[in-house]
C-alpha cells in the first residue's frame, strides 16, 4: 500500500525552528524580564537571581553577581557573527548595517559565558532563552505564495501554487562588495535573462559581473543565456597577464579576455541548440571586469554597464553602448526618450547565436576608479533601464536606494528590481552591483602602486571597440 | 490487502482568463476480492460482511412470479459465501422477515444448514397486498442496525410495480434513513415498476438498478449480482477531493461503469476537502470527472486545481492530482482530453434520454422527439452502437447525423424501460 499524506487540513502550521536559538547573541541569558530597569542607586535588584540587595553593595549577597558594572550582556560576538549566510542570500533585504546594531550591544563583562556556551553551573544561567526574533522562521516547506500552506508534493495544501521555479528569482552575493538580482518580472512566463558573478573577498579586490539577456519568442532562451553568462564568467575569472604590470597592460589584457568570453559564450550558446529548433536561441552580452579598482567593460546587444561614481560632479555615464536600432537613431540625431520609445526601439543588431554576426568584438570601456572616487559599477538588462535609462536618473534612483536599504549590493538590487516590476515587470530584470569605494587598498595596498592614479576620478578615455551596427 | 492506484487524464492548459478545469480520474482496486475471500475464511472474522434479500411479494407479482422470484434468492443464497451474516425479507404493503425465524435473531451466519432452512422459507412465499418499498428498506435498515460491527452491509431488492402503497415522502424519508447504513442493489421485473423510482433508491444507497424483462430472468440475474457483491471485499471506501482556497468545486460525478453524480453526497472533510462515499469495492476500476472553477491566474502561472485521493477510513491510499496551467498556446488551450470528451458526451447522452422519455411519457412529443433526436445524434458520434440499437427501438431515425427521428409508435413500454436503464451505463474510454 502507498503512503499518502492525509489530506491536510489547511491549517496553518506553525514553524518550530528559530523560537529558540541558544545561540543568539542578541539575547542575554541572564535578563530574561526585559533588561536592567533598576536604578543603581536605590538599592537595586540583583538582576541575575533576583534578590533584594542591600544599597550600596557592589556585589549580589545571594549569588555573587556583579551589581556595579555595566550590566552583563553578550560575550564579545561581533555583530557580523550573527547574520547569517542566509541573511544574505534571503530573497528580503538584510537587516540595514549591522552597524545601528552594535549601539544597542554594551561592552561585555569578562565574567559571563557567550550566549549558547553558558552552561547550567554558570552563575546566574537561568536556562535557555528564547530569540527575540520571534517571527517564526519559514521552512522550506511553506508556501511563499499565500504564506499559510505547506507545500505538499510539489504544491501548497492550502492555495495550490508550486514552490516558484529558482530559474525565475535568484540573487547571487559571492563577496559583501558584489551581489545581484535576476527576476522574471511580471509580464513574462520565463526567466531568460541570466547573471553570472565572482569576487574575491577584499572589497574592490577582483570580481566579474556577467548579465545575459535571452531574446523572447526564441527557443531555449532561458537555457542559452545562461550557458552564456556561465561561459562567460569562466574565462573571466582567470587571472589576465599583467603585461608590464602597469594598469593600462592590465586593460588591455582584460579587454582581450573580454572578447575571448564573447566567443566562449557565443559558442555556449550554440552548444544548447537543438537541431530542430526554427528559431535559435540568442541572447545579449554585458560583463564588467575589477580589479583594483580598474574597471573594464565590454557589451554585445543591448544590456548595459553603468559607472556610478557618488560625487555628483563625477558624471554618471553608461559603459560601452547599445547594439540597437534605438541607439542608431539617438546617433543619427533622433532623442532618447522618442528612440527608445519608438516602434523597434528593443530591436537590437547584434546577438550572440548560431544566428549571430560576424563581427562579436564588445565594445570596450576602461575606468580606473580610486578611494576618493567612490561609486557603483552597475550591470544590468533592459528589464531595468526600461524604467530609468540616462546614467544620471539611475545614479540618482540608486542612492535614493541606498539611503532606504543600505549599501548591500543584494539589498539594492533587489531595491531596483522591485522598482522595475513596480513600474510593470514588462521584462525580465537583472542587476549586478560592484561597490567600489577604495577599501581594497586597505588589504591589497601593496598592488596598488601609489600614485598610479591621481586626481579624482581619473577615468581612462573609453578604449572602444569599433562600432558595428549590424 | 487492496492495493489502490489513481491516474489522471485531463488537459492541464487554460487559456487566457480560463478558469475551469476538467479531469477525469480513474482508480483501480486490485487484491480487493482475496480481501473477500479471507473475509469469509475468517481473517477477518466471519461475521464481517452482512446481506439482505428483499423480495416483493405484493399481489401483482402473481403465482409465477413469487415463485420465480423464490427461485432468484435461492440463486442468490446459493452464492453467498458461508460465515456471511444474511436474512430474507417479504415486502408487500409491509415488511416481514421470512428468514430466519423470529428465534433465531435478525440475521444468522450462512451455512449448508441454514441455506437449506431458507430456501425452505422462500419457497413458502405468497403473493398478496400492496407495494410499499418503504417500509422495506426501513425493515432492511433495522435489522443491519443490530450488526453495528459488521462493515460491509448489502441488500439486493427486487420489485415489480409502482410504489402505490405509501406517499413519495414516506418512500424518501425511508431512503434518506438508509443512506451510509448499508448499499443495495435494485431490480425491477416486467414494465409495471416505475425507473424513476427505483433509480432513486439504487443512487443514494450506493447501488445499480437494472431492468429484469421475464421472471424467468432473475434467477441469472440475482446469481451474478450475489456474485459481485460477494467479490467486493473492501467496504466503505471514500473519494476525497480537495480544491485549493478561493476554488469552486463544481461536481464530482462517477462516469463508470455508471453514472452517478456525487456532488450533491459531500461530507466536509476540513474547509478545502470534502469526503464522498463510494461504497465497497472488488478488483475493479472506476472513473470520477471531476470539475473546478479556480479564479484566473496569469499567463506562464501553474497551480494545483484538485488533490483527488481514495481513502479508506481516514486514511488515504491513493492519489491524484489535477493541474492549471494558463497558457497562450493556442494549440495547447484548445486541446479537450479524449476521457473528459467522451465522459462528457456520455453524460449529456444520459440526460437526453432520460429527459426524451419522460417527456414522452407526459404526451410532450415535440420535446420528446428533439431530446431522443439529439440522443440518436450523441450516440451516433460517439460510435455507442448499444444505445444506438435501444434508440432504434424506440424511435425512427432518419437522420443521425443530424438528429432527425420520429417518435416509433407503439414502441414497447418494456424497450423504453430497458433504455432508461441503460442511460446511466457507460461505454468505458479507452486510453
Amino acid at each position: 500500500m502507498t503512503d499518502l499524506p492525509p489530506i491536510p487540513s489547511g491549517t496553518v502550521p506553525v514553524g518550530t525552528t528559530g523560537d529558540s536559538d541558544p545561540a543568539d547573541p542578541t539575547v542575554d541569558p541572564a535578563d530574561p524580564a526585559g533588561g536592567p530597569a533598576a536604578d543603581p542607586a536605590a538599592g537595586r535588584d540583583c538582576p541575575v537571581c533576583g534578590t533584594a540587595s542591600v544599597p550600596g553593595s557592589s556585589f549580589c549577597e545571594a549569588c555573587g553577581a556583579d551589581l556595579g558594572g555595566p550590566h552583563p550582556r553578550t560575550g564579545g560576538l561581533p555583530p557580523s557573527a550573527w547574520a547569517s549566510p542566509a541573511d544574505v542570500e534571503a530573497d528580503t533585504p538584510p537587516a540595514a548595517g549591522a552597524g545601528s546594531d552594535d549601539a544597542v550591544l554594551s561592552p561585555a563583562t569578562p565574567q559571563t559565558a557567550p550566549v549558547g556556551e553558558e552552561s547550567p553551573l554558570d552563575v546566574g544561567w537561568t536556562g535557555a532563552v528564547p530569540s527575540e526574533r520571534t517571527e517564526p522562521m519559514p521552512d522550506d516547506l511553506t508556501c511563499t505564495a499565500c504564506g499559510q500552506g505547506r507545500i505538499v508534493d510539489g504544491y501548497c495544501d492550502h492555495c495550490g501554487t508550486p514552490p516558484p521555479d529558482p530559474r525565475n528569482h535568484f540573487s547571487d552575493a559571492p563577496a559583501a562588495w558584489v551581489g545581484g538580482v535576476c527576476d522574471i518580472g511580471k509580464r513574462h512566463t520565463r526567466n531568460e535573462d541570466a547573471m553570472a558573478l565572482s569576487a574575491t573577498a577584499a572589497p574592490g579586490s577582483r570580481a566579474v559581473l556577467v548579465v545575459c539577456d535571452g531574446v523572447s519568442m526564441a527557443t531555449d532562451s532561458h537555457i542559452a543565456s545562461l550557458a552564456a553568462a556561465t561561459a562567460a564568467r569562466g574565462v573571466l575569472d582567470q587571472p589576465f597577464p599583467k603585461g608590464v604590470g602597469t594598469p593600462d597592460a592590465w586593460a588591455a589584457g582584460a579587454g582581450r579576455a573580454l572578447t575571448t568570453a564573447v566567443k566562449e559564450a557565443n559558442a555556449a550558446v550554440a552548444a544548447t541548440v537543438r537541431d530542430d529548433v526554427p528559431n535559435p536561441p540568442s541572447c545579449t552580452f554585458a560583463a564588467a571586469v575589477v580589479e583594483d579598482g580598474v574597471i573594464v567593460a565590454g557589451n554585445v546587444g543591448d544590456s548595459r554597464v553603468y559607472w556610478l561614481p557618488d560625487a555628483a560632479h563625477d558624471a554618471a555615464r553608461q559603459l560601452g553602448r547599445d547594439d540597437s536600432y534605438a541607439q542608431e537613431q539617438m546617433s543619427a540625431g533622433v532623442s532618447r526618450v522618442d528612440a527608445e520609445n519608438g516602434k523597434l526601439a528593443h530591436s537590437i543588431t547584434r546577438w550572440l547565436g548560431t544566428d549571430a554576426p560576424d563581427d562579436l568584438t564588445p565594445h570596450l570601456t576602461t575606468v580606473r576608479t580610486t578611494p576618493e572616487t567612490p561609486g557603483w559599477l552597475m550591470v544590468c538588462s533592459d528589464g531595468l533601464w526600461n524604467y530609468c535609462s540616462e546614467a544620471e536618473a539611475l545614479r540618482t534612483l540608486l542612492q535614493d536606494a541606498v539611503g532606504r536599504v543600505g549599501d548591500s549590493p543584494v539589498a539594492l538590487a533587489q531595491t531596483l528590481v522591485d522598482f522595475a516590476n513596480d513600474q510593470g515587470g514588462r521584462d525580465n530584470i537583472t542587476v549586478a552591483l560592484a561597490r567600489l569605494a577604495g577599501q581594497g587598498s586597505k588589504t591589497s595596498g601593496a598592488s596598488r602602486a601609489s600614485g598610479e592614479t591621481s586626481g579624482s576620478a581619473a577615468t581612462a578615455g573609453p578604449e572602444e571597440g569599433d562600432p558595428v551596427h549590424g | 490487502m487492496a492495493d489502490f492506484t489513481a491516474e489522471v487524464f485531463q488537459n492541464e492548459f487554460l487559456p487566457d482568463g480560463g478558469t475551469d478545469v476538467h479531469a477525469i480520474v480513474r482508480v483501480t482496486s486490485s487484491g480487493a476480492s482475496a480481501g473477500a475471500a479471507a473475509t469469509a475464511a475468517g481473517a477477518g472474522g466471519p461475521e464481517s460482511s452482512a446481506e439482505v434479500i428483499l423480495i416483493d411479494t405484493s399481489g401483482s407479482m402473481g403465482r409465477r412470479g413469487v415463485a420465480a422470484a423464490g427461485v432468484a434468492a435461492k440463486a442468490a443464497l446459493n452464492e453467498i459465501v458461508d460465515g456471511t451474516l444474511f436474512a430474507v425479507v417479504a415486502g408487500n404493503g409491509t415488511a416481514q422477515i421470512v428468514y430466519p425465524y423470529s428465534h433465531q435473531g435478525a440475521l444468522v451466519p450462512m451455512s449448508s444448514h441454514t441455506r437449506g432452512e431458507a430456501i425452505r422459507a422462500v419457497e413458502q412465499l405468497r403473493a398478496n397486498g400492496g407495494t410499499a418499498m418503504g417500509t422495506w428498506l426501513t425493515l432492511a435498515r433495522r435489522i443491519f442496525e443490530t450488526v453495528p460491527h459488521v462493515t460491509k452491509r448489502h441488500a439486493i431488492l427486487l420489485t415489480d410495480g409502482v410504489n402505490e402503497g405509501e406517499t413519495p415522502a414516506s418512500l424518501q424519508a425511508a431512503v434518506q434513513s438508509c443512506i451510509g447504513v448499508f448499499q443495495c442493489d435494485c431490480r425491477g421485473v416486467g414494465d409495471q415498476w416505475r425507473v424513476e423510482e427505483v433509480r432513486g433508491i439504487a443512487s443514494a444507497l450506493l447501488g445499480t438498478v437494472d431492468l429484469i424483462p421475464a421472471p424467468e430472468e432473475m434467477a441469472a440475474e440475482f446469481e451474478s449480482m450475489m456474485r459481485a457483491s460477494m467479490a467486493r471485499g473492501v467496504a466503505n471506501v471514500e473519494l476525497r477531493v480537495w480544491v485549493p482556497q478561493g476554488a469552486e468545486l463544481l461536481f464530482v460525478k462517477q462516469v463508470s461503469p455508471t453514472l452517478e453524480d456525487l456532488t450533491g453526497r459531500r461530507t466536509p472533510v476540513n474547509p478545502l476537502t470534502g469526503a464522498y462515499p463510494t461504497g465497497a469495492w472488488s478488483d475493479e476500476s472506476r472513473d470520477y470527472h471531476v470539475a473546478v472553477r479556480l479564479p484566473a491566474r496569469t499567463l506562464g502561472q501553474e497551480q494545483l486545481a484538485a488533490r483527488v485521493q481514495i481513502s479508506l477510513g481516514s486514511d488515504p491510499v491513493a492519489q491524484a492530482l489535477v493541474k492549471a496551467k494558463w497558457s497562450n498556446d493556442d494549440s495547447l488551450t484548445t486541446r479537450i482530453d479524449p476521457a473528459v470528451a467522451a465522459y462528457t458526451g456520455q453524460a449529456e447522452l444520459a440526460q437526453v434520454i432520460q429527459e426524451g422519455l419522460a417527456a414522452k411519457a407526459a404526451g410532450q412529443d415535440e420535446v420528446a422527439t428533439s431530446k431522443l433526436g439529439r440522443a440518436v445524434h450523441l450516440a451516433a458520434v460517439t460510435g455507442n452502437e448499444e444505445m444506438t440499437t435501444r434508440l432504434r427501438k424506440v424511435v425512427e431515425i432518419d437522420d443521425a447525423d443530424t438528429g432527425t427521428v420520429r417518435l416509433k409508435k407503439g414502441a414497447s413500454k418494456i424497450d423504453e424501460m430497458s433504455l432508461d436503464t441503460a442511460s446511466t451505463k457507460t461505454s468505458r474510454v479507452r486510453r
